[in-house]
């Protein structure tokens, strides 16, 4: 299973699907677009501790973390 | 002596209100953030997940860890906290100046603390420019070489 994980209020909130399944695939690529378009940030895990951006859905990832936009503390 | 009386009574009857008032105000900065306990937890559990096994110990072991910016080369120690908690270190681990950025919202201080740390590893740039910085204290130390 694939898993995208969205930063929120209460720690964050958890998606999974099926990589096989064309339909959660096609629901996981909705989500990304709405969430990059309302100004998160996606970020793939590639190693240990090793992360990169991403600005297009990647059904290859095993786990999309998204945070939103940072601004000045 | 009744005006003595009646000022009194004034001051006790203004006076009954306002320490209501105090109280209440007092209860409601006490109160607990909504992203206490659990979503604290969840937070935190998720940056360990995402640490690097030298950033987790580091973090374990003093409570901060340090990141490094894939372009630049530039250092940077996270400290738990919501704000001013990036410092920029020299070759020697000095700190030389505190960044302040984070993501929008009232998040979790792990997940705060990870956003920041991938921006800075991954997008140092884009991440400073919307940072406010200023220079650090000389008498703070990371605990690098506590």
């Amino acid at each position: 299973m694939a898993r995208q994980i969205v930063m929120d209020t209460t720690g964050d909130t958890r998606h999974e699907f099926d990589p096989a399944d064309p339909a959660a695939v096609a629901e996981a690529e909705r989500r990304f677009k709405e969430l990059t378009g309302a100004g998160f940030t996606a970020a793939v895990r590639r190693g240990e501790g090793r992360s990169e951006l991403i600005r297009s859905f990647d059904s290859a990832a095993e786990e999309t973390l998204f945070f939103p936009r940072l601004k000045a503390g | 002596m009744s005006g003595a009386l009646f000022t009194s009574l004034l001051v006790l009857v203004l006076c009954v209100p306002i320490l209501g008032l105090a109280h209440a105000w007092g209860r409601y900065l006490a109160r607990p953030p909504p992203w206490s306990g659990k979503a604290e937890q969840k937070a935190l559990d998720l940056l360990k997940q995402w640490l690097s096994s030298v950033q987790l110990a580091q973090y374990e072991r003093t409570g901060h860890f340090e990141v490094t910016d894939c372009h630049s080369g530039k250092r940077y120690c996270i400290r738990r906290g919501r704000q001013m908690n990036i410092y920029e270190l020299d070759q020697n681990g000095v700190q030389i100046a505190v960044w302040c950025f984070g993501p929008e919202g009232c998040l979790p201080v792990g997940d705060i603390m990870l956003a920041q740390k991938i921006a800075l590893e991954t997008d140092e740039h884009a991440a400073l420019a919307v940072a406010n910085r200023c220079l650090a204290r000389p008498q703070v130390s990371t605990g690098r070489f506590a």
